[in-house]
């Protein structure tokens, strides 16, 4: 494990965290840098909401493939057995393993061999779980663990930032608010993607990388697009950009409906 | 198995198919008001509609304390409807004459217990950007929701929010029954990432805002008889483009 790697992670992630900052966003980087630190595939961070889901909050990549993947383990899988035991949950070779078929399956299809969960917790509670998936079989080593632990721990901390942790009324209001906000986001990223004729993966980077060049929180930004009383531009280099926005095929393969 | 519990659905539904039936009408909004008081154990309830981003509207209370507290709340410009209604997230205040309660709302507060209440639990009937209303509770005794009862108070409030926007759908002209218990699920039982994806594609591919987007949307699957979930991943995949309603631009040219 790189040290360097590991401190400068934790700098930027406690950099995210200034006054008022944007949570997903947070979670969004946090996603990105235990991929580079934990040498995995892709991570995911999903919360448990009241009604009774696990839902996705974050993801390294926003591709729908592994969206879905994240959030198929409402149903079955690693993080929905991790939040109910509170314990890490480990499955080194999706192939063999039996514990979840539908999930397994899915996981497959997706190119990952390999997946770990990882709770999300505060005292005694479980509310969430970090998710790392790899495209290789083998167990994950106790230090990439370790350091995995301490990024869920750290999304926990981040989602109960700057609010009085003792009451569990907070917790549920931050955990719902956080999740409107991701849904603020979805909608955003359709109604861009729409607009300039990309798909919903690039509609996110490019909200991501609007708000920061603006200096404001994602979901605020994405909340003023979705309103209406903000604009958002394409690509400057004008790389991404379809010339027909809505009739080009998200990506090249498909033929032409006749 | 699902983690999931269909029952929390089933038995929010029944109370509030119940309260359409001991009226003699349809089940609409101001049921899920009625409903929700016995269904999580509150004194009394209140429901909002939206007027553009502001909550305003006040269509149904349960009682005198409950008028009182929607009230105070416009007066005075504070208040935890407010607060709920500009973060998107329930507030939950379990105790107004703590010191938190008093420093947050320092007008609302006071006036609050002085009203008769000792809890006010607020509960902004959105889905992401879409704003349908407000759901408020309250207590004459302080004390939290319980897990339990959280999450069937945001069930109810899943359907308050699909009970307006339905009601909305038919003002508009569009001729359905309404959905929600009965009828097409309130859709955000089981959430889809893919739902909200295709609302904020409507909204150019229509031209019209984030709440007609997801109007039409549900509309469609239902005059189809399609999942909600099937029609947004069709648009999203761009398999599937829905275009202006025709009957509205034909009423325009008058």
């Amino acid at each position: 494990m790189d040290g360097q790697l590991l401190s400068e992670a934790f700098v930027e992630l406690t950099d995210t965290m200034v006054a008022d900052f944007d949570i997903i966003d947070f979670l969004h980087v946090l996603t990105s840098r235990s991929v580079e630190l934990l040498d995995v595939s892709a991570a995911g961070l999903l919360l448990a909401d009241p009604r009774g889901e696990l839902r996705v909050v974050a993801a390294s990549s926003e591709a729908a493939r592994l969206l879905e993947l994240f959030q198929l383990q409402s149903d079955q899988g690693p993080c929905l057995d991790c939040f109910r035991s509170g314990h890490p949950v480990a499955a080194p070779d999706l192939a063999s393993d039996q514990r979840w078929p539908k999930f397994a399956a899915v996981a497959g299809q997706a190119g990952f061999s390999a997946v770990q969960a990882l709770p999300m917790r505060l005292r005694d509670q479980v509310i969430g779980a970090l998710n790392l998936f790899r495209a290789t079989p083998g167990a994950f080593d106790a230090d990439s663990v370790h350091i995995g632990q301490a990024l869920a721990d750290v999304a926990t901390i981040g989602l109960l930032h700057e609010r009085n942790m003792r009451r569990s009324d907070t917790l549920n209001e931050q955990l719902q608010t956080a999740l409107n906000s991701r849904v603020i986001i979805e909608q955003a990223k359709g109604k861009l993607a729409e607009r300039l004729g990309i798909d919903v993966n690039q509609a996110f980077s490019l909200l991501r990388d609007q708000a920061r060049n603006r200096n404001q929180r994602l979901s605020d930004l994405a909340r003023a697009f979705v309103d209406g009383t903000q604009t958002i531009s394409g690509p400057a280099s004008g790389s991404a950009r379809a010339s027909r926005p809505g009739i080009r095929q998200p990506r090249p393969g498909p033929r032409p409906a006749s | 198995m699902s983690f999931y519990d269909g029952r929390r659905l089933a038995r929010v539904w029944g109370l509030i198919a119940e309260q359409a039936a001991g009226r003699g009408g349809r089940v609409a909004a101001a049921d899920v008001c009625a409903a929700v008081v016995p269904g999580v154990q509150v004194t009394g309830a209140w429901l909002s509609a939206a007027l553009d981003a502001q909550a305003g509207h006040l269509m149904q209370v349960t009682d005198e304390v409950s008028r009182q507290l929607a009230e105070l709340q416009l007066t005075l410009g504070e208040g935890p409807l407010f607060d709920a209604s500009a973060s998107g997230g329930p507030v939950l205040a379990s105790d107004l004459a703590n010191g938190e309660s008093w420093a947050r709302w320092p007008g609302f507060a006071p006036a609050a217990s002085q009203a008769g209440a000792a809890a006010v639990f607020a509960f902004p009937l959105v889905v992401g950007a879409i704003r349908a209303g407000v759901l408020g509770l309250y207590r004459d005794r302080p004390g939290s929701l319980s897990d339990f009862q959280l999450g069937d108070a945001l069930t109810f409030a899943d359907t308050a929010t699909m009970l307006l926007l339905d009601a909305q759908d038919q003002a508009g002209g569009a001729t359905r029954p309404g959905g929600g218990p009965g009828g097409q699920p309130a859709g955000l039982a089981f959430y889809r990432a893919e739902i909200d994806q295709a609302t904020g594609m409507l909204t150019e591919q229509l031209g019209v805002n984030i709440t007609d987007a997801f109007v039409r949307l549900r509309a469609y699957a239902y005059v189809n008889d399609l999942q909600l979930a099937d029609v947004a991943r069709d648009i999203v995949a761009r398999r599937l483009r829905l275009f202006p309603d025709p009957d509205l631009s034909l009423g325009d040219e008058t």
